[in-house]
């Protein structure tokens, strides 16, 4: 369990880096995004860990998680003189659901290419549904915990880079 | 300050850094802030309207009675959070009085033009990353490695298409079909024991994360219309992604579903 954890920590952290390289951070902000990302993504394994005491949805898990860890960007923003967002999002990015929006979308088709069978459509029909809902749901939840910080905290997130 | 500028000059910056830091991905509560703080650096006041590809602005100056309008399309230019941060900085430095009016120009030009960044080395992280991504799904290390072929193909044809100033939409559902037929290689030649998570994380990496993550921000400061243009964007990039992985697992006859 706990190798588990550092081994999702690890990743997380890793897969943070090469993702926040797309979006262009400062060079600076790399560590932040890493160090941020293996917080959030492990303390969202750790919610969601089904043998763990904490046992709870993916959704609600994803919010707490991104409470923690906007609130961690919030505070570390004037200590990097670098506005939180810009290495909170590339944190978060981990998080995103890619695997259920994909899912969602192949239900959709799958949907569309069986119209004819009512049993076929009604399932396809249900992962895309399903799927859909989950994935907007954990982004939802995710912004949100991680804007509440920076909307709670103006003063101090909008003067980081003073 | 030296020189207090008109309100025409204060105008016109605005709207080139207004557009600017846009471009590069800044969320509209930032723009508002900076350019407002910006603007009564000068001594001016400031209206703003952003829509998704166009800035209104309008900078008016109560002492002289001067009012300015401007309105600027949006560059499409790559997200740069780097750009963003310097950009806030320089906002802050107009504010705090620590940069000549004279000098801002030049500070701004560098600012823009100063966004490098080494393509192998870029194409390097992304391919190790979604590699880990997969690993977080829990993929064994068989598909880790097919994942990072996968990626380290896809993304750098997406560079070279991108260098030929292909539409991002194509670009993606072709980068999307190369990866899915690579990463579908695990289940034909039954390699590994987690073949089906190869397919599906190796066109991950072309997610539009930080797209969706502004629009969300957006939808919380009540900007509905950017909030409701990037998102179906990004929409419209999953769509892409979609397209492209279930024709290239169509074509290559393995399922994820």
């Amino acid at each position: 369990m706990l190798w588990m954890f550092f081994q999702d920590a690890l990743f997380s952290a890793i897969a943070a880096i090469g993702f926040a390289a797309v979006s262009r951070p400062a060079r600076r902000a790399y560590i932040f995004c890493a160090l941020l990302a293996a917080i959030g993504h492990s303390a969202r394994f750790l919610l969601i860990d089904a043998s763990g005491p904490l046992a709870m949805n993916i959704i609600p898990a994803s919010f707490i998680a991104a409470v923690i860890v906007g609130s961690l960007a919030v505070f570390l923003s004037p200590l990097a003189k670098m506005p939180a967002e810009t290495f909170l999002f590339p944190a978060l990015l981990p998080m995103i659901p890619g695997v259920y929006a994909c899912k969602s979308f192949g239900g959709l088709v799958m949907c569309i290419l069986r119209t004819g069978e009512e049993g076929a459509f009604g399932h396809y029909f249900y992962l895309f549904a399903y799927n859909g809902l989950v994935c907007t749901f954990i982004i939802l939840g995710m912004v949100i915990g991680a804007t509440v910080p920076i909307f709670l905290f103006k003063k101090i997130s909008f003067q980081a880079t003073r | 300050m030296c020189a207090i500028p008109s309100s025409r000059d204060v105008c016109v910056f605005l709207s080139r850094y207004g557009t600017a830091l846009i471009g590069c991905g800044a969320t509209c509560i930032r723009l508002e802030k900076n350019v407002s703080r910006i603007a009564s650096a000068f001594g001016k006041s400031v209206e703003i309207s952003v829509m998704p590809r166009h800035l209104y602005l309008t900078v008016s100056d109560s002492s002289d009675g001067t009012m300015f309008t401007s309105i600027a399309t949006v560059p499409e230019s790559a997200l740069s959070f780097n750009v963003n941060t310097e950009l806030s900085r320089l906002s802050w430095e107009i504010s705090d009085g620590k940069i000549d009016y004279a000098r801002i120009e030049n500070r701004f030009e560098s600012i823009i033009g100063s966004d490098r960044q080494n393509k192998w080395l870029l194409l390097m992280l992304v391919s190790i990353a979604n590699a880990s991504f997969c690993r977080l799904f829990g993929g064994d290390y068989i598909a880790m490695l097919i994942v990072g072929v996968a990626t380290f193909i896809g993304f750098y044809l997406k560079t070279m298409l991108q260098s030929r100033h292909i539409d991002s939409r194509i670009i993606v559902a072709v980068c999307a079909f190369v990866s899915s037929v690579l990463g579908s290689t695990a289940d034909l030649f039954d390699l590994g024991s987690t073949p089906a998570l190869a397919i599906g994380t190796s066109v991950l990496y072309l997610v539009p994360g930080i797209p969706f993550l502004n629009s969300f921000s957006d939808l919380i400061y009540r900007h509905y219309i950017c909030a409701v243009s990037r998102f179906f964007d990004a929409l419209v990039l999953m769509c892409c992604i979609s397209t492209g992985l279930c024709a290239g697992m169509l074509l290559m006859d393995v399922g994820m579903f």
